[in-house]
């Protein structure tokens, strides 16, 4: 994005470059005020206590519209701006500093509330001035903090606390939000009347949420990054209810980096009534049983799970010194070297890949959000487990960033993720027979059925009352995944039966392991991240671009059960009649 | 709406066990431009169209419904509305079916609460306050034309980046914002009574604040608003300069004031501060559903014909007042939010308490409702104010009323007495596991002497007290009235109210130390590109 620079703003980013050294020519005033202070706060102490080693800041920043629709008629509708940013001081060296620890110290409030959103030099100098005083004050109390509880503490991670980078320069420009508004309204508005046809469903919504900016990075080591990103989603969701009450949803999701990339009301339309249909059907279909046996995953349910199971379990959050309890590791940990996928199976998370087969890739990035470059890396090689997601955080062994810091994280550090994690295997099958192996397997085990899936609930679009009733269980809540969507029981004779209510027992990134057989198929699957369990649409406060690439597979022995739940009654009205 | 409320009635009533004998629709539509900026920066704007749905269905009879409170553990007030979003446009097909699934759950809200109720009224003791649960109204019908948003936005932008660069000037101010909003909101309402309305009103508002760090680490802020019915009528920009230079200023004082001591003596309350004093103080106390409610602390609920106030001391609740000292007032409405038609109440006339502020819920002796049914979208109505006007046969010029703050401190032997300026948001307990007091939060506060030495503004003063002892205290009061404009939040929402007093005079004010953070300010000194103007980072 080209920022909305002033003619005096201009000349005032001129001299601040010019008393700058000469080699940064970057007219930016964000830049600027960033690269500024921050090397103005390098000069920060209180008396005797520590000095910062490394300060960073990150703006994330961009245009946004939103419009949601239902039945034909707008909801809300809204063109908004942001200007996040995230300021780390960190105090100490790279082997101790105020970082990885629970019980940290929050700093002086300064009720800076929402950050300008103009490019202005001195205002945001004035505010990263403010800000980084007060992250400052944080870090100095909460080493302090931590010197003192590990008094106490046999130190459970012998790790660095933050890892050396090479400073790296990568200036580029922001993407810029284009969308015509009006259009895409009267586009959202008629899309949503589509549901009007389909006395079955009983509520429905149709959202269109377009961002487009992109994120700063300057830190004290002289790396100063801007780069671009954007991201637009087009989904329709809907509700049908069951004779007996089981509540059912679907969600059909298009994401594309701009809004012109995402296909036409044609495709989108068939999609929506493709939705509107099954969803009627779920709420005919009978109830699922408790099944023990080798699944199909079809469509996107294949790069679903692998989303959920292979790429969550890829990144190592490290669990803060002085944590109590509620830490969710990664059930990968220590585990490299060992098998994690059958041996015909590679894993690569390749975010410089900008298009594959015709088509962008919506995971491309160059830098994260730490300023390290992002080189393709081989996660899985014949099924063994070969590496990591890393930022700068040090894990386990793993002493340098690999550049997969997406997403801010907790205890001053990020959240690694994957850009486009490709899965593919050396020995496949014509992805048309896959079926007939299903079948195959659950006659060899003489089982009546096989069970097929085409749909997960990943990222989930569940209601809080659904999930309420889903992880009721301290089982269920202590291991969230995701729910099958569209489940099929598959008869000898090739019949497909439409089947509600079922849940996985025990899936797990274990379950990869007793892949069958792999489609020669691949299917693109992209997605919003968030960092949350489950991926929860509207959960968290950032998401990060993703994408999964991965042919059909059938797993060996998976089980399924019912849900059991207490079933809200049908409503007592019928519901009103929809003019067309 | 009409058509639907009838069709889900008749259905419910058909088919619905227990069948509901009342229903209602409000669908609160909203226009709002929200804009704030910071030293010469936009850093939000917001706002949109919006429409609230707010379903009531009671189940029962009026005698015992569903609404009726639910004593003891698990207790509480109902909450049956979620206040769902639906279209703002005028689509049929989607406004129906928002309806007709907001009702079903209303309703099943409503019918399992009822047995609850049921129960609970015969497992506990009989409540001493056996009035019913809804009153009759009657229907009115009321069809306006829906309200339109006039927002300059790009004037605006230009108008509030151009003001808020006028903090630049004052470098002791750490942060400081101006924001403003036009907001244009249209209320339909039906009942299943035959009600039928549309009407509505506009909002806008300019809001100023100022914040700042004391070496001691105490935190200083300062505010100041203006109101109007509409953008338009928003005072121009050299008044808000001028406002903008108080704050400031203000600020910059209270930085270097000293710290006010626990004092307990006379002092004077500008008509703003007064305002505020009344709306917490008293205000609050009147809301009707507060009498009926045994957790509540019920200061006046027996005092109906008694004297609660000092003779000269009247206070009105008014709702279909406009203005006020020619300023557009925040609290004024045409129907409350039961539909009910807006009136004047007398609440208290010459210190004597009539009645209370009554929604449709009934209490002992007071069987219908004033139009004082009111809610933020999505919760639920219970009894609040309005323009609340104090009115005294006892008025002198500021003058006086300074002179006899004086006499007063002298005939004490006190060292000074205090006037309060400003007061912003207090909060007052009412219920009875609180003690209760109340405690409002004065921004700015001057110690007066009397010996002649000019006033001294000092900070971090907080007014405390108990509510029956401080009205007997009350003196004289200014000839003055003043407004104070702002939102009330209660247990029904956020809601825009006013009050309108002159100056008051209390012989006796309780002043404590508020909390104070222990931060150090800012380590660095501002990066100075600001105030010398020249731009050149350092």
């Amino acid at each position: 994005m080209k920022p909305v620079v002033t003619r005096a703003l201009l000349s005032l980013a001129a001299a601040a470059l010019a008393a700058l050294a000469a080699d940064a020519p970057a007219p930016d005033p964000v830049l600027a005020a960033m690269r500024d202070e921050v090397a103005r706060a390098h000069t920060l102490t209180v008396s005797n206590l520590d000095a910062p080693y490394f300060i960073q800041y990150v703006i994330d920043q961009g245009d946004g519209f939103s419009v949601t629709a239902s039945l034909g008629g707008l909801l809300a509708r809204r063109r908004n701006q942001v200007r996040q940013p995230e300021i780390r001081v960190r105090v100490g060296d790279y082997k101790f500093d105020n970082s990885n620890f629970a019980g940290g110290a929050g700093g002086t409030r300064y009720d800076l509330g929402r950050w300008p959103l103009d490019d202005s030099y001195p205002v945001l100098r004035r505010y990263l001035w403010l800000a980084t005083d007060s992250a400052y004050k944080g870090a100095v109390e909460t080493i302090s903090r931590k010197r003192a509880a590990l008094r106490n503490l046999t130190e459970s991670n012998p790790a660095d606390d933050f890892s050396r980078a090479q400073p790296l320069q990568y200036v580029h420009e922001l993407s810029r939000l284009s969308i015509d508004e009006d259009a895409w309204a009267e586009r959202i508005r008629a899309l949503s009347a589509i549901f009007a046809e389909y006395p079955g469903v009983m509520d429905s919504r149709v959202e269109l949420e377009a961002v487009a900016g992109g994120y700063y990075v300057v830190n004290s080591e002289g790396t100063a990054v801007r780069a671009a990103e954007s991201a637009t989603t087009l989904r329709a969701r809907a509700v049908s209810q069951a004779a007996d009450g089981m509540v059912l949803h679907d969600t059909v999701t298009f994401h594309a980096l701009d809004p012109a990339h995402l296909p036409g009301d044609a495709a989108t339309g068939a999609a929506f009534r493709e939705m509107a249909h099954n969803i009627e059907m779920l709420a005919k279909a009978p109830k699922g049983e408790d099944y023990s046996g080798p699944v199909l995953f079809e469509g996107t349910a294949s790069p679903q799970i692998f989303a959920e199971l292979l790429a969550r379990n890829l990144a190592l959050p490290r669990k803060p010194e002085g944590g109590r309890g509620g830490f969710n590791g990664s059930d990968l940990e220590g585990r490299l070297g060992a098998r994690v996928l059958p041996e015909t199976f590679e894993a690569v998370d390749d975010p410089s890949q900008r298009e594959w087969r015709g088509r962008p890739l919506f995971g491309a990035y160059d830098v994260d959000r730490e300023g390290i470059r992002a080189m393709p890396l081989t996660v899985v090689e014949k099924g063994v487990l070969k590496g990591y997601l890393l930022t700068r955080q040090p894990v386990h062994g793993f002493s340098a960033s690999n550049g997969r810091a997406r997403l801010p994280g907790s205890f001053g550090a990020d959240t690694a993720g994957i850009g486009n994690l490709f899965i593919s295997s050396s020995e496949t099958m014509p992805a048309g027979g896959l079926k007939k192996k299903l079948i195959e397997l659950v006659q060899a085990r003489s089982l009546p059925y096989g069970i097929l899936v085409r749909k997960m609930d990943y990222p989930s679009t569940a209601s809080i009352d659904e999930l309420r009733r889903t992880f009721a269980t301290a089982e269920a809540a202590a291991h969230p995944v995701s729910s099958p969507v569209l489940v099929y029981k598959v008869f000898p004779d090739g019949r497909e039966e439409l089947v509600r209510g079922l849940r996985f027992r025990g899936l797990s990134v274990r379950s990869l392991k007793d892949i069958v057989v792999a489609g020669d198929d691949s299917i693109v699957f992209d997605y919003l991240d968030n960092g949350v369990p489950l991926a929860l649409v509207g959960a968290g406060s950032y998401t990060t671009e993703s994408c999964v690439v991965a042919p059909s597979i059938i797993i060996d022995d998976l089980e399924l059960h019912p849900v059991e739940e207490e079933l809200p009654k049908l409503p007592v009205a019928p519901p009103p009649e929809m003019a067309r | 709406m009409s058509q639907e409320l009838a069709r889900n009635f008749q259905s419910l009533k058909e088919k619905g066990d227990p069948p509901p004998y009342f229903l209602s629709y409000e669908i609160t539509q909203e226009d709002i431009f929200s804009l704030s900026a910071t030293l010469g920066s936009i850093d939000s704007t917001g706002g949109g169209k919006s429409r609230t749905l707010d379903v009531s269905v009671r189940v029962g009879t009026p005698k015992l419904d569903n609404y009726h409170r639910v004593r003891g553990a698990g207790g509480g007030a109902a909450q049956f509305t979620t206040g769902a979003q639906i279209s703002y446009e005028d689509n049929a097909n989607s406004v129906k079916h928002s309806l007709w699934l907001e009702t079903d759950r209303a309703y099943r809200a409503a019918a399992e609460r009822l047995i609850r109720i049921q129960t609970n009224t015969q497992v506990k003791v009989a409540e001493q306050d056996a009035s019913a649960d809804f009153s009759s109204a009657p229907p009115e019908v009321s069809l306006a034309a829906p309200v339109k948003l006039k927002f300059d936005r790009e004037e605006w932008t230009s108008r509030i980046r151009k003001l808020s660069a006028r903090f630049q000037s004052y470098p002791s101010v750490l942060t400081s914002r101006v924001n403003v909003t036009g907001q244009a909101e249209t209320r339909y309402f039906v009942n299943t009574e035959g009600t039928r309305l549309v009407y509505g009103r506009g909002y806008a508002r300019i809001f100023i604040s100022a914040s700042a760090k004391a070496a001691d680490g105490t935190d200083v802020a300062s505010f100041d608003s203006f109101e109007a019915e509409s953008a338009d009528d928003l005072p121009d920009d050299k008044t808000v300069q001028a406002a903008i230079d108080r704050v400031a200023k203000d600020v910059t004082g209270l930085l270097h004031a000293p710290e006010a001591e626990p004092f307990v003596g006379p002092a004077i309350l500008s008509g703003r501060a007064a305002g505020v004093f009344f709306h917490e103080i008293f205000g609050h106390r009147v809301e009707g559903h507060r009498q009926k409610n045994e957790d509540e602390g019920q200061t006046f609920t027996k005092s109906v014909g008694a004297k609660v106030l000092p003779d000269f001391l009247s206070v009105i609740f008014d709702p279909t007042r406009h203005t006020a000292a020619g300023e557009d007032l925040y609290g004024w409405y045409d129907f409350d939010d039961e539909g009910v038609k807006a009136r004047p109440t007398t609440a208290v006339e010459n210190g004597v308490l009539k009645t209370f502020l009554m929604s449709r819920s009934p209490i002992a002796g007071f069987g219908q409702s004033n139009g004082h049914g009111r809610r933020q979208p999505g919760y639920e109505v219970v009894s609040r104010q309005s323009n609340l006007i104090v009115e005294s046969s006892k008025a002198v010029s500021d003058e006086k009323l300074r002179a006899m703050l004086i006499e007063e401190i002298k005939r004490q032997n006190k060292p000074y007495g205090l006037y309060f300026r400003e007061i912003t948001n207090g909060f007052t307990t009412t219920s009875r596991a609180g003690l209760q007091a109340f405690s409002v939060v004065p921004v700015i506060v001057y110690r007066v002497y009397a010996d002649g030495r000019p006033d001294e503004l000092v900070r971090g003063a907080d007014i405390v007290g108990t509510p029956l002892a401080s009205f007997a205290k009350i003196l004289a009061t200014g000839d003055k009235p003043e407004v104070f404009n702002g939102y009330c939040g209660a247990e029904s929402g956020s809601i825009p109210v006013s009050a309108v007093s002159p100056a008051i005079l209390v012989s006796e004010i309780e002043i404590e130390k508020k909390a104070k953070s222990n931060d150090r300010p800012p380590l660095l000194p501002e990066p100075t590109v600001l105030e010398s103007g020249g731009g050149k980072p350092r």
